[in-house]
């Protein structure tokens, strides 16, 4: 009986060894603003990259996903050179980047260097327009723009303000959304602010007395709408809602600031808590709270759907012999699959036509539900409703 | 249109109080030591975070993180000059690069403690909306702005009443004379440098009341700080106020009368307009005495 525990034992030691030896390595870059002012987007971006891998080596016992990450520092030329330097460690591809200026830098030296680079970080539209062969993402503005411009027609606003920051992809979105609006027949007005800027009482001010808008329309970053929503509390304008963008309907900001946020919409992918039905849904959740101790938020939800299907195509890419001659972009673009934040393709400039997001509300005890498109949510919208 | 311009022009005042509050401990050791601390804002910001340390820690006010603000960036004052009276040749230019060095170090090791995350207070009274007549603030910004002229106040009283204050503007007028005199240079320097510190730490629980604090933020307030010092004249702490109120006043009404698009430029314009007209800023002492 000992004699065959052990050898038990010791086939199934040989078996792990055998398995872990010949599982083939692919080293993939990681470039992500981990300091500087997109640190908080980076580092959120990494632990979905990190859970990525980690579910893929676990479900993958022949291929094996080894991360190379450098920080760019939130700087373009940073981001440049860590993809220049991931290109002589002999990376198969590169994932990250933040902010489409950024990103842009990245992808440039990716695109030089034949590198695949993946990103969410680069929603901007004119990244699409440099003729990078090798560029893919899995979000892009428009799926932004649709949201807030579908919530603010189904409120029925008749005028709207927009404050926006002046980075270049929350002022397309500002944009986009103003086209839409004025087509519908509503007074927009805009005001564009440069990303320093902390005292939003003028803006505010000149909303209240001169344009006198029914609502809001914030297209900026988590700093901003802190002090946007603060003027506003002082302030008092006559609206009916303040509406955010991106990092807004977020657990973190409702745990943060509770009293800012009551009531206040955000585009969102998930209600908060979320809830995943899919088996990969719950089993990213268990990963994340085993490896940081806390529920996902969705920039670790976008960095792991954009891993994940870029893993993925270098498991089929190499299996078809393909990976080492250059075959990476053309099995990414033969990507045609649900994932996390909805199905994923990619059309001829590696853009996903399928991004779409939803509408949440920071509602009472810290929830955030989903309350547009109407098929997707289950809780009314509060309407007319605002922090104070 | 008067409703308008009138909380602009308030805003553009608490704005400056604001300004001059972060500025003031850099343009005391500009003027007096001669060193332009490139770690400034991080000193500031490090204050902040202590504020923010003691709100969350201990659901305080975070005013009351004062005495603590005061330690660390008085602290890290000292440790700034210590590093800096090592330097043998060239001190002015040699600091420069020692105190930027010192304000990456600062900024990863707030990143690597407190995370990336954007923090400011929860506090109610703190936020609290706050009218007087058609003037519309948060109640914090009306106790910053006076902190900031009672510390404008202080720093005058100081420089010019007090012992040691002479002393600072002794050896900023004259090092070897000043020597002679019996004063120590060193000490007087440490005192000038400790003072930025309990300055700073003013700030940066006002900047933790009234904004958003995030790591990456120091930079732009040593820039700030910097520009503002330049303005006001080297030398000149009341100019730091008028400079500061000005630069806010004309941000502030870019926004209203024009477009907050504009706004930092606004401010960077006013810089170079004035430095073009006064060579040494609008206070600034045309000749060296002593």
């Amino acid at each position: 009986m000992k004699l065959f525990r052990n050898s038990l034992c010791l086939t199934t030691s040989l078996l792990l060894t055998f398995s872990s030896v010949h599982a083939k390595e692919f080293l993939v870059g990681v470039e992500l603003p981990l300091s500087g002012s997109y640190a908080r987007a980076g580092k959120g971006n990494l632990e979905g990259i990190t859970i990525a891998a980690e579910m893929f080596n676990k479900h993958n016992p022949k291929h094996k996903i080894k991360l190379v990450t450098i920080d760019d520092e939130s700087s373009p030329a940073k981001a440049q050179a860590a993809v220049e330097k991931l290109a002589g460690q002999g990376v198969v591809a590169v994932t990250g980047g933040y902010s489409t200026t950024v990103t842009g830098a990245g992808a440039t030296a990716a695109n030089k260097a034949g590198l695949v680079y993946m990103t969410h970080g680069a929603p901007g539209k004119d990244i699409l327009e440099r003729g990078f062969k090798t560029f893919f993402r899995i979000n892009n503005t428009e799926g932004y723009t649709t949201a807030i411009s579908g919530l603010l027609g189904d409120m029925g606003v008749k005028s709207v303000s927009i404050v926006t920051s002046s980075l270049q992809a929350t002022a397309e979105v500002a944009n986009d959304v103003k086209k839409d609006m004025a087509a519908k027949g509503v007074k927009v007005t805009v005001h564009t602010f440069d990303p320093g800027t902390a005292d939003f009482k003028s803006i505010i001010n000149k909303i209240k007395l001169q344009d006198r808008s029914e609502a809001i329309f914030m297209s900026a970053l988590e700093n901003d709408y802190v002090g946007i929503i603060r003027a506003a509390k002082v302030l008092k304008p006559n609206i009916k809602a303040l509406v955010g963008l991106w990092s807004l309907a977020t657990p973190k900001m409702a745990t943060d600031f509770p009293d800012l946020m009551i009531n206040v919409f955000g585009t969102a992918m998930l209600p908060y808590p979320a809830e995943f039905k899919t088996q990969e849904g719950k089993e990213f959740v268990e990963t994340c709270k085993r490896l940081y101790n806390k529920p996902p938020d969705y920039l670790a939800q976008l960095g792991y759907v954009q891993a994940q299907v870029l893993f993925e195509a270098i498991r089929l890419a190499d299996e078809k012999g393909t990976l080492t001659k250059g075959g990476l972009p053309a099995e990414l673009r033969k990507t045609n699959r649900d994932t996390l934040i909805g199905h994923v393709s990619f059309d001829k400039n590696g853009d996903n036509p399928n991004f779409q997001q939803w509408i949440g509300q920071h509602q009472a005890g810290g929830k955030i539900p989903l309350v547009w498109p109407k098929d997707r949510s289950n809780v009314n919208m509060k309407y007319p409703a605002l922090p104070w | 249109m008067s409703a308008l311009i009138l909380q602009s022009l308030y805003s553009g005042l608490l704005t400056g109080g604001y300004y001059a509050l972060i500025a003031l401990g850099l343009a005391l050791v500009f003027s007096t030591v001669k060193i332009i601390n490139l770690a400034h804002g991080e000193m500031v910001l490090l204050a902040a975070y202590m504020a923010y340390v003691m709100e969350n820690s201990f659901a305080t006010n975070p005013v009351v993180a004062m005495p603590l603000a005061l330690v660390i960036a008085s602290l890290i004052a000292v440790i700034i000059y210590f590093l800096i009276s090592r330097i043998k040749k060239h001190r002015e230019l040699n600091s420069l690069i020692l105190t930027y060095g010192i304000g990456i170090i600062l900024t990863n090791a707030i990143l690597i403690t407190w995370s990336a995350d954007i923090h400011s207070t929860s506090n109610e009274a703190m936020q609290k909306p706050i009218t007087i007549g058609p003037f519309s603030s948060m109640t914090s910004e009306l106790i910053f702005l006076g902190v900031s002229m009672l510390m404008v106040a202080a720093l005058w009283w100081w420089l010019t009443r007090s012992w040691y204050g002479r002393a600072v503007r002794a050896v900023s007028s004259n090092r070897d004379a000043a020597k002679l005199m019996g004063i120590n240079p060193q000490n007087t320097e440490l005192v000038a440098f400790i003072v930025a510190g309990i300055l700073a730490s003013f700030a940066g629980v006002a900047l933790y009341c009234t904004g958003v604090i995030q790591p990456s933020l120091g930079t732009a307030l040593t820039t700030k700080a910097f520009i503002i010092t330049v303005l006001a004249g080297i030398g000149s702490i009341p100019g730091v106020l008028i400079g500061s109120v000005l630069i806010g006043v004309a941000e502030s009404l870019t926004v209203t009368l024009y477009s907050s698009a504009i706004q930092e430029l606004t401010g960077m314009v006013l810089f170079l307009l004035v430095l073009f007209v006064l060579p040494n800023g609008l206070f600034g002492q045309t000749r060296r005495r002593g």
